[in-house]
């Protein structure tokens, strides 16, 4: 394998992405979800007076982790589940792979060029995070936390990217491949909620343990964990609320976090990697 | 792709399992040109001569020399989404030929093209055989271009190799003759005399002045038929084998239904 060419399916897979104006389109909503909250939050008085002033040092935390359970994972899904498949129904793939190159280099540049961009919309929405926070709160606080919180942000979104990235390149088919890979991340979330309602009426620890190993389970809890004590407690209601909307109040450990999200991410990997490796690329199929 | 039975090896190597090692120096381009839209015919050539590791220095001049080749400079940097049909298969087979390779396969290669840009990338790929000294496959159906262009032949119907070989052979061996179309005025004059050269089997008078001649293959009797021509008192016109010869052989060998 050579890096190189590697690097050029990389570069070709963020130039197509950007090309296909999902990224432009994504980055817009980004923008959006990083400034309008603030601003409004800042032009609505009612609302305002419900914050203490000893937490707008931290307000940021609304930016950096309300898009990070539903927003980024879905951004995921968007990037990846059309990484392979848009090749096969335009039929490009067939004209790249015609050159002396391998599956695994063409494989691993458009992997990890979908995944440079979902790592570019999770860095762009904590910097817009900070900054419409800071323009309308003031000076914000612990923000050396960041780069913890961005590497976490990131490795998180990689479960579902992953997953995504997977169904496309089983399927072949764009549309079918964002709906099943959709599909499969809101009913992870709606199942985890479903078990947190259980577990809080029953008191019994089996769901909250079943709650624990679905796959949205992590990804909601590893940034979230990782800034818990960084913060002080004031700012953990609105963290708890936070958690809450990513599905379900979630009780791990950073380390069980990274496993989970390392096995789920390793199994849909190899079983996209060894899918692609051993079947034919076909002519265009739509 | 994986084949269902068979193989296929290039200079030895199979395609499959040695991918890369197999397709260095071979240029393919596919009958339907799926060409990434939002490139520029330079974008795409720089994708493909990294593909190719074609070394820094030398990319530009050979994105230039290509496009020049295949005619479209002017069009350098513009959108393949805004390119004409015959301007995209131009930019197909430009990526193919980019980094010089001695093995082309070419599918398809003048559909969309106009009877100018037909008639260049004959030229084109007559250059390059002659040139490089390498092989091109071509996949056609259109059998007066694999004739004008082909040394040899293979067909193929229903997934059955029909026959294959050097396409006089083939003729020969199918047709058992080959045709020559006289043009000579008047045309009366030289029948008896051609109809002396050895090789010639039949005469068959098509207008005032042309005449079609089954001939056996393997000599070429072009000279003595002119000779003739031209002895009897007779103008010659023209002297050529038939065109659709091997429109001919494939049909008679469908008919056949046999292997040759």
């Amino acid at each position: 394998m050579r890096p190189r060419v590697i690097f050029t399916f990389f570069r070709y897979e963020v130039k197509r992405s950007i090309a296909r104006r999902k990224i432009i389109v994504l980055a817009f909503f980004t923008l959006l979800i990083g400034t309008v909250p603030y601003i409004g939050l800042a032009n609505l008085h009612h609302a305002l007076s419900l914050i203490p002033t000893s937490d707008y040092p931290y307000l940021w935390v609304a930016g950096v982790f309300l898009p990070q359970g539903l927003f980024i994972q879905f951004t995921a899904i968007l990037i990846a589940a059309g990484a392979m498949s848009e090749e096969y129904e335009q039929g490009t793939a067939e004209l790249l792979l015609s050159k002396p190159v391998t599956k695994a280099e063409y494989f691993l540049g458009k992997f990890f060029g979908g995944y440079s961009l979902i790592a570019f919309i999770i860095l762009l929405n904590m910097v817009l995070g900070v900054v419409s926070a800071t323009i309308t709160f003031g000076q914000q606080a612990s923000l050396s936390v960041l780069p913890g919180v961005f590497l976490a942000q990131a490795y998180a979104a990689l479960l579902f990217f992953t997953v995504a990235f997977m169904i496309g390149e089983l399927i072949r088919r764009s549309s079918l491949s964002y709906i099943f890979s959709a599909a499969l991340f809101f009913t992870s979330t709606i199942f985890g909620l479903y078990l947190t309602v259980i577990y809080t009426l029953t008191g019994d620890v089996f769901y909250k343990h079943i709650q624990l190993y679905i796959p949205s389970s992590p990804i909601a809890s590893l940034p979230l964990l990782y800034v818990n004590g960084s913060l002080p407690s004031g700012v953990a209601s609105l963290l708890s609320s936070i958690e809450g909307l990513a599905g379900g109040s979630v009780e791990s450990s950073i380390p069980f976090s990274i496993l989970l999200i390392s096995i789920y991410f390793a199994a849909a990997f190899i079983v996209a990697f060894v899918f692609f490796e051993l079947s034919d690329v076909s002519r265009k199929v739509s | 792709m994986r084949p269902t039975s068979g193989s296929v090896r290039i200079r030895g190597l199979d395609p499959v399992s040695e991918h890369r090692s197999a397709l260095v120096n071979v240029g393919y381009s596919p009958e339907l040109p799926n060409i990434q839209t939002f490139l520029t015919p330079k974008e795409l050539l720089a994708l493909t001569a990294e593909e190719l590791i074609i070394p820094k220095s030398e990319v530009s001049r050979e994105i230039k020399a290509t496009l020049e080749i295949v005619g479209l400079t002017e069009y350098t940097n513009v959108r393949v989404s805004k390119l004409s049909k015959g301007m995209v298969q131009r930019l197909s087979i430009a990526q193919a030929l980019i980094g010089s390779p001695d093995l082309l396969v070419m599918d398809e290669p003048m559909i969309g093209l106009d009877p100018a840009g037909a008639a260049h990338f004959r030229d084109v790929f007559r250059r390059i055989a002659k040139e490089r000294g390498g092989t091109i496959f071509l996949s056609s159906h259109i059998m007066s271009e694999v004739e004008s262009l082909c040394t040899s032949v293979c067909m193929i119907h229903r997934g059955r190799m029909l026959f294959n070989g050097s396409i006089e052979e083939t003729i020969g061996n199918v047709l058992g003759s080959t045709f020559l179309i006289v043009e000579a005025d008047p045309v009366e004059n030289c029948l008896n005399s051609i109809r002396t050269i050895p090789g010639v089997e039949e005469i068959r008078k098509e207008n005032d002045r042309t005449l079609e001649l089954k001939v056996k293959p393997g000599k070429d009797v072009r000279p003595d038929i002119a000779e003739a021509v031209i002895r009897s008192g007779a103008k010659l016109f023209s002297l050529n084998y038939s065109e659709d010869l091997l429109e001919r052989t494939y049909l008679e060998a469908l008919k056949k239904g046999t292997n040759f």
